[in-house]
């Protein structure tokens, strides 16, 4: 670092002229040569691992800013752009990506060899404040940075956490619309969410980090709890080898993660989509498990008030430590406390992970998820539709299926049934039923996803269009259909394994004819006799 | 030997901290560099009925195009003037003035086409008639195919 004596020549020159004018050298001396009390070790690397990780997460999110677009529209197609064709993009983007969950964790790990050595005793109470605000910054980067992606996930997540925030006794409502941007999430939450994940969060977590290092070097390292005898020695190079080490490690677990690991991005956000289940990122998975405990008006204990209670335990634990010393023998209750709260942290998160989400798609044989009746009875009636006339590869508009499709589904019902609304004067709507457009648009979106349909028999497509028609609205095949709860008839995936053909087609044809109390409606006049053979031989081979 | 290992590990640390800093410029330098435009090549696309053209008079066909604009797609309607010499063959000039690109209009009075940018004027064959357009309207490969009733173009 410093000019070596004897390095002859024009760059010994110019440091000396950089030096007479700007005096680095005691700068660099004073950042560097700080003697470290003796038995200072690995521990003490965990803020500079810290800082590390911060500095890649900053370099890597000003450079993803050059490709993401922060709307509706396009977000999610900006971010696959960026991991599947920018150039390293994927790198990029996994650094940033688990570069959020390693900061968490090594946050975690900072704050709890503080607490285990004792390290926020006077005179390091302000030392220990500004950490738990940087704490909050960090988790406040993890929140806003998750929508950004504007997949599903991203979404139904912000959805989540905005209830929780209006739960807030008394400013609640305010914060969660000052957090929303507008009515409903949306365009003006994702650039409100971006700005400060972009702009305002990054500039209080330097200035925060800066006052943070300023008060750590201003009292010094607190250095291991019993003080041991021996040379003090600097910090350049002893414990910046340690910190050089674990530095290599982290980047070589964030590149194999970026490499192995990185989850695919969800479908587009979907605000009509009822069936998703949201689940937020690892580390708020205990926050949303306790939710689960409270229930109805105690809602508010846990969203509010027993986060509340640990956030002040942990702003006070200064003050509510009265014992003289950072001895551990002396600091039982305090040291129980902490490791009673990450035991609950930890059984939260676990039990969190474990409550797997539901409405997850059937899955077939061969490991993709089968298609469902609508999207083979959608397939039918998209090409008898006609939307090849514009949905061409030389047409006005991209062949369906060749771009993942961000609209939302409520937008593509409507252009289905009334595609004047869209492209005014171009052709007539296509007849077509309720039914028959969330057929439609359950097929275009299963096209979008880059799954091409199988070829299936004339008996099934029949069959398919018959139960997309008549069936869905009260019954569930592979997955899909079935309406409110108490009104529901039977699943009948595999209702061929416990009725034969002929009791099927008289139940469809008649239902009271075969159960005397059935609350099924009679299918005889609606289905031509040949339907009715059509759809109860293909229910009857669903064993 | 203290001195030694002193010096060891300092260099070990300007070594690391090098590396990854470097190693971290070069991912931002890479991921920053502009990407190359995919050479898309261009595609027959139908641009009119031949029964919509009139012997010897340039038609403003609009061709939709699809292009790739970093994550966008987009379909940029693109005006394509078509001569018709009244039998089999068409000839299909580009509306984009070769002076600044700015888009020509066929005026149907003098003959020429006319560029409102900066007064350059072509004729209907494409050639400069006068002003600053350095070179003559590109022309574009078309084919004219009577029983389909169709004029396409390549673009």
């Amino acid at each position: 670092m410093h000019a070596e004596p004897g390095r002859a020549g024009l760059m010994r020159r110019l440091f000396d002229w950089l030096h007479a004018r700007t005096g680095y050298r005691s700068g660099v001396s004073h950042l560097l040569d700080e003697p470290l009390p003796p038995g200072t070790g690995w521990w003490f690397t965990l803020g500079s691992a810290l800082l590390f990780l911060i500095v890649v997460q900053l370099v890597t999110g000003a450079v993803l800013t050059l490709y993401y677009a922060p709307t509706p529209d396009h977000a999610w197609e900006s971010v696959r752009f960026i991991a599947r064709e920018a150039r390293l993009g994927w790198l990029v983007r996994g650094l940033h990506y688990f570069g959020a969950s390693a900061i968490v964790i090594v946050a975690a790990l900072h704050l709890l060899r503080v607490v285990a050595f004792g390290s926020y005793k006077p005179p390091r109470e302000l030392t220990w404040l500004t950490g738990v605000a940087l704490l909050l910054l960090l988790l406040a980067f993890a929140l806003t940075g998750y929508l950004l992606p504007w997949d599903q996930r991203a979404y139904w997540a912000t959805v989540v956490t905005l209830n929780i925030a209006a739960l807030t006794p008394g400013v609640g409502s305010l914060l969660a619309s000052l957090a929303r941007g507008g009515a409903e999430v949306g365009a003006l939450t994702l650039t409100r969410w971006y700005s400060a994940h972009v702009i305002l969060l990054p500039t209080l977590l330097v200035t925060l980090i800066v006052f943070h290092l300023y008060l750590m070097r201003r009292h010094g390292i607190s250095g291991p709890v019993r003080e041991r005898t021996g040379e003090r020695r600097p910090f350049f190079p002893y414990q910046a080898a340690r910190d050089a080490i674990v530095a290599l490690v982290l980047a070589a677990v964030l590149v194999s993660l970026a490499l192995w690991g990185m989850p695919e991005l969800e479908p587009p956000a979907d605000p009509a989509d009822a069936t998703y289940v949201p689940r937020p990122e690892w580390y708020f998975l205990g926050l949303f498990q306790l939710l689960k405990f409270f229930p109805g008006r105690w809602e508010v204990v846990g969203a509010v008030v027993i986060p509340g209670i640990a956030l002040a335990a942990l702003v006070l634990l200064p003050w509510l430590d009265r014992s003289g010393g950072r001895e551990p023998r002396g600091r039982r209750g305090i040291l129980a406390a902490a490791t009673l709260g990450l035991l609950m942290v930890g059984a939260l998160t676990v039990a969190g992970a474990r409550d797997s989400g539901r409405g997850r798609a059937v899955v077939g044989p061969d490991g993709e998820p089968v298609w469902t009746p609508r999207q083979i009875a959608g397939s039918v009636w998209v090409a008898r539709a006609g939307c090849d006339r514009c949905h061409a590869e030389a047409g006005m508009a991209d062949p369906p299926g060749s771009r993942p499709l961000v609209r939302p589904t409520a937008w593509l019902a409507s252009h289905v049934v009334d595609p004047e609304v869209i492209a005014p004067g171009l052709r007539p709507p296509p007849r077509a039923n309720a039914r028959e457009v969330e057929a439609m648009v359950a097929y275009v979106i299963r096209l979008s996803r880059g799954d091409a349909p199988p070829p299936f028999s004339d008996a099934v497509r029949d069959a398919a269009q018959i139960f997309a028609r008549h069936c869905v609205g009260c019954h569930r095949l592979d997955g899909d259909g079935g309406g409110q709860e108490d009104e529901d008839g039977p699943d009948l995936s595999r209702i061929g394994a416990r009725h034969g053909l002929a009791t099927l087609r008289r139940w469809i044809a008649d239902p009271e004819s075969v159960d005397p109390d059935a609350t099924m409606p009679s299918f005889d006049s609606k289905l031509t006799p040949s339907e009715l053979d059509t759809i109860a031989s293909y229910l009857a081979a669903r064993k | 030997m203290k001195e030694g290992r002193r010096r060891l590990l300092g260099a070990f640390v300007a070594a690391v901290v090098s590396g990854l800093g470097s190693a971290l410029a070069a991912l931002a330098a890479a991921f920053a560099a502009p990407l190359r435009a995919r050479d898309g090549g261009g595609a027959w696309r139908r641009a009119a009925a031949l029964t919509d053209l009139t012997a010897g008079v340039p038609y403003a066909a609009t061709v939709h195009v699809a292009t790739d604009d970093g994550w966008r797609r987009a379909r940029v309607p693109q005006t394509v003037f078509l001569i018709w010499d009244g039998q089999t063959s068409v000839r299909a000039l580009s509306a984009t003035c070769t002076h600044l690109g700015c888009n020509v209009t066929f005026d149907e009075e003098t003959k020429r086409f006319a560029c409102p940018c900066h007064g350059g004027y072509y004729d209907p064959t494409g050639r400069v008639l006068a002003g600053p357009p350095p070179s003559p309207l590109a022309t574009l490969e078309a084919r004219a195919d009577a029983e389909r009733d169709e004029v396409t173009v390549r673009l």
